[in-house]
């Protein structure tokens, strides 16, 4: 009797945990799903991420807010020699502020409504892969970013002014790519021309003037 | 001989003292934890293994000590707790992780947690903690992970918060906070998620 009562208590409790704790729990989980399912992975580095109702926040890579609350905010898949394009599902984890997916074999464009899919994110690594095509000037809706690294892929055009309004910045770098153009003004921050090198056109402070 | 005698005595009696001494001190923090659950409501009988008479709290379940014998973690998450937190909380002087989250304790954070100079994470999420956040929580310099939220503290955020620079995760979200969000040192780093559901000042919206 006293054991039943326990065994109802503390599923009152979990449940009640989950609700006050979780926000929209279900779409991590379609989160991560759709980041497998986007990735060739031919080092088998995401192993454990075994869908069957369990906890995500011992998936490799992953860290949750709390623990094993499904709640993501943080992925971290470098150097995991991952083959695709950018997983647009992962616009699931509305709770992510980390992303890093440096040092993989990435290529297509960056999402050109990146800041829908990733409305809190404050440090942004895609560097090292293959990504193509423009630096989409919606990253200046990201407001919250303060590390922002793009250097060692094939991005061309020019680096869109409004990326100067990104008023948290203090790490930004798209250095050895293939941009052009006038460098950005940013407000009370200035990079270092190690943050624009290996470019073919780039001009402005703190490289020669355009 | 009477001298000598004496002498032997006297340094038996000190030395014997001295040891007394010692195993009295080496139970400072055991006293601590203990004063804890004298506080504490405990249903299930979690603390059961915290005897005071033994020399170190080093043997308790849910306490784990460094190689000196110093406590360094307390793993009381999801106990079915009651009850408020003690001042002498302040005197684990090498605790690393305080760990409280998913019970029902009510009260205050003490001042004193301010003294916990090694703090590496402070989880007491999802209680029925009140009050305000101490603004002593700001010299805790080596603290990674603040987690609050779930609870019912009111007043103000401490701008000494934004003076630990090592802080990577915070949770404020659901209590009574109000006034405004600090966004300067490390509080760049944390969004609207760690604020979440408190009647606190809006943000500012960003230039376009």
């Amino acid at each position: 009797m006293v054991s039943e009562f326990r065994a109802a208590f503390a599923l009152i409790s979990i449940l009640a945990w989950l609700l006050l704790t979780g926000h929209a729990t279900p779409s991590d989980i379609e989160c991560l799903k759709a980041i497998k399912s986007s990735f060739k992975d031919p080092n088998n580095y995401l192993a454990s991420w075994i869908f069957d109702n369990s906890s995500i926040c011992k998936f490799t890579g992953i860290e949750c807010w709390h623990q094993d609350d499904n709640k993501v905010i943080n992925i971290r898949l470098s150097g995991f020699g991952l083959k695709g394009e950018f997983p647009l599902g992962i616009a699931g984890c509305a709770s992510m502020t980390g992303l890093d997916l440096s040092g993989n074999s990435i290529h297509g464009n960056i999402p050109s409504n990146i800041s829908k899919l990733m409305t809190y994110i404050t440090s942004l690594d895609l560097s090292s892969n293959q990504f193509s095509g423009e630096i989409p000037a919606d990253l200046a809706n990201c407001s919250y970013l303060n590390v922002l690294k793009l250097d060692n892929n094939r991005l061309a055009g020019h680096i869109p002014p409004q990326i100067g309004l990104l008023n948290r910045l203090r790490t930004f770098s798209v250095a050895k790519n293939q941009l052009t153009g006038r460098i950005p003004i940013f407000r009370n921050i200035s990079f270092p021309a190690g943050s624009y090198a290996g470019n073919p056109g780039l001009c402005g402070k703190p490289l020669p003037a355009c | 001989m009477l001298f000598t005698n004496c002498f032997f005595h006297i340094s038996m009696l000190t030395f014997q003292l001295w040891v007394a001494f010692r195993q009295v001190s080496g139970n400072a923090e055991g006293d601590a934890l203990y004063a804890l659950k004298s506080n504490l409501g405990d249903p299930y009988n979690v603390l059961q293994s915290w005897d005071p008479t033994l020399v170190n709290p080093c043997t308790w379940y849910h306490v784990t000590c460094n190689f000196e014998n110093q406590v360094a973690r307390l793993d009381i998450g999801d106990a079915g707790l009651s009850g408020q937190l003690v001042p002498q909380l302040g005197e684990l002087r090498h605790l690393q992780y305080l760990e409280m989250y998913n019970n029902s304790i009510s009260g205050g954070i003490p001042r004193e947690v301010g003294k916990l100079k090694k703090l590496v994470s402070l989880d007491l999420y999802v209680n029925r903690l009140s009050g305000p956040i101490p603004d002593t929580l700001g010299r805790l310099h080596t603290l990674r992970f603040l987690r609050l939220n779930n609870n019912n503290f009111s007043g103000h955020i401490p701008m000494s918060l934004t003076t630990i620079n090592t802080l990577q995760l915070l949770d404020l979200s659901n209590n009574q906070l109000t006034g405004p969000i600090p966004v300067n040192g490390s509080f760049k780093y944390f969004t609207p998620i760690s604020f979440a559901n408190n009647p606190l000042d809006p943000l500012p919206a960003s230039p376009t």
